[in-house]
């Protein structure tokens, strides 16, 4: 009995008498063991079995073949690359297009936003165009939907833009349905809702709610007629009251990503040659 | 004595520099939060010289300071010659009077880029005369302080690590 009482040799016998059950069982028609097996595995060789079907193809036949897709797949994916980058550029291009076709005295260099630091204040923003464009300080900076901002600083491969909502920008503008002028310049309280002001308008000046501001030309700095915005509000100023329009530009200056710089246009620095006739 | 780790470590420094800059720099990279982003060169350059002696802490400072000088205007300026002056006093203090923990680290922080905000809030934008200047500080420049100075808790431990894993003995 000491022999019975050893642990591995009890593991033994039960594993033993286990399968003899188990084969007559079996040999009875019962088969208990591979009906759990295949219930468990079935899943599985359903999946092994269709990944490893023997097709037409040879193995080396379906190497090539996928090689040759991988291939295909590859060329297509750089023609679809290559599609969306011209898709792109053609968009952008017909919109220079225009702005060219509708204002055929304008110089223009189209710019794409590289960098919005966080130092700077009012959304000013960087271009990947400088001196070795064509851009100078003071040019004119639009899109298709009118006046973005100006040049404030250049260097030979960069420039950065001061935008309308900064009080930086004061350009010259006048109500196109009233023909009031005025002055166009931001106001921290509105820079983030993306809104300027058109400011030192006379006490009478009719401008009204949905009045589309354009700039006036006068200065030189700005040609005329460039889109500012659209007439929002009007308001009074809390020191001197005087009367001032908040005006939303069309275009979304926070979020500005392709722009064009005016180099030259007609009648650009008008008041420079104005003095220079005078002096002489 | 061999300063192999110190080169790499210095290396290091400026992959995370220029890598910070790109993305304090990037359109619509950095989320706005209440109306402000991150500095995140000021805390890199403050935590860098926590652990550097003087003159490399002040070179740091003052790479930091260039590159965000060139986020406002194409001149190096006002944070250029803070930050090094700033980051070669760390440096000389943490090297020779203080010993540099978490605490007084974030204590650094929070004061001196609190103060160099306040600064450059007061030259360029009080004395520049531009309009509603309490609005655009409530509006901008409180979020840009507090976002800056918890960015710089982060910072603090990269360039621990950094420190710590790349030091010659």
């Amino acid at each position: 009995m000491e022999f019975f009482s050893d642990k591995k040799v009890k593991i033994i016998s039960i594993t033993v008498i286990a399968v003899i059950v188990l084969m007559i069982l079996g040999a009875a028609g019962n088969p208990v063991l591979s009906s759990g097996v295949n219930f468990l595995t079935k899943g599985l060789f359903q999946v092994s079995a269709s990944a490893a079907k023997e097709g037409d193809k040879t193995y080396d036949e379906l190497i090539s073949e996928n090689k040759a897709l991988k291939k295909e797949a590859a060329d297509l994916r750089t023609q679809l690359v290559d599609y969306y980058d011209l898709k792109e550029e053609n968009a952008r291009l017909w919109k220079y297009y225009k702005i060219k076709k509708d204002n055929a005295d304008y110089e223009i260099m189209p710019g794409a936003v590289i960098n919005r630091d966080s130092s700077q204040d009012f959304y000013s923003f960087s271009i990947d165009v400088g001196t070795s464009s064509g851009v100078s300080v003071s040019d004119p900076v639009i899109t298709e939907n009118g006046l973005i901002g100006f040049i404030s600083s250049v260097n030979a491969v960069s420039s950065k833009v001061t935008t309308i909502l900064s009080p930086d920008l004061q350009a010259g503008a006048l109500d196109k349905r009233t023909k009031d002028s005025g002055v166009v310049a931001g106001n921290a309280l509105y820079t983030d809702e993306n809104k300027t002001t058109f400011t030192k308008i006379d006490a009478n000046a009719e401008v009204k709610k949905g009045d589309i501001i354009t700039t006036s030309g006068i200065g030189g700095i700005y040609p005329e007629n460039l889109i500012v915005g659209k007439v929002s509000d009007i308001k009074y100023d809390k020191y001197d009251a005087a009367k001032y329009a908040v005006v939303t530009p069309y275009e979304n200056i926070k979020k500005v990503t392709d722009v064009v710089v005016l180099t030259d246009f007609k009648n650009k620095g008008e008041i420079k040659r104005i003095s220079e006739k005078e002096d002489n | 004595m061999d300063k192999k780790f110190t080169v790499v470590r210095y290396f290091a420094y400026g992959i995370e520099i220029l890598l910070l800059y790109i993305l304090q720099a990037t359109p619509n990279l950095m989320p706005e939060v209440f109306g402000g982003k991150p500095l995140l060169l000021i805390p890199a350059a403050l935590t860098i010289a926590y652990f550097e002696p003087e003159l490399p802490a002040m070179f740091y400072g003052i790479s930091c300071g260039v590159l965000l000088d060139f986020g406002y205007g194409d001149n190096v300026g006002f944070y250029t010659i803070m930050l090094g002056a700033v980051c070669f006093v760390l440096g000389w203090i943490f090297s020779d009077y203080m010993v540099v923990s978490f605490l007084n680290a974030t204590a650094f922080n929070a004061i001196i880029s609190t103060g160099l905000i306040c600064l450059y809030f007061l030259f360029f934008y009080l004395f520049a005369g531009k309009n509603e200047p309490g609005l655009y500080f409530l509006a901008h420049y409180i979020s840009r302080i507090i976002y800056t100075f918890l960015c710089g808790i982060i910072l603090y431990f990269i360039n621990k690590g950094l420190f710590r894993s790349l030091l010659d003995y």
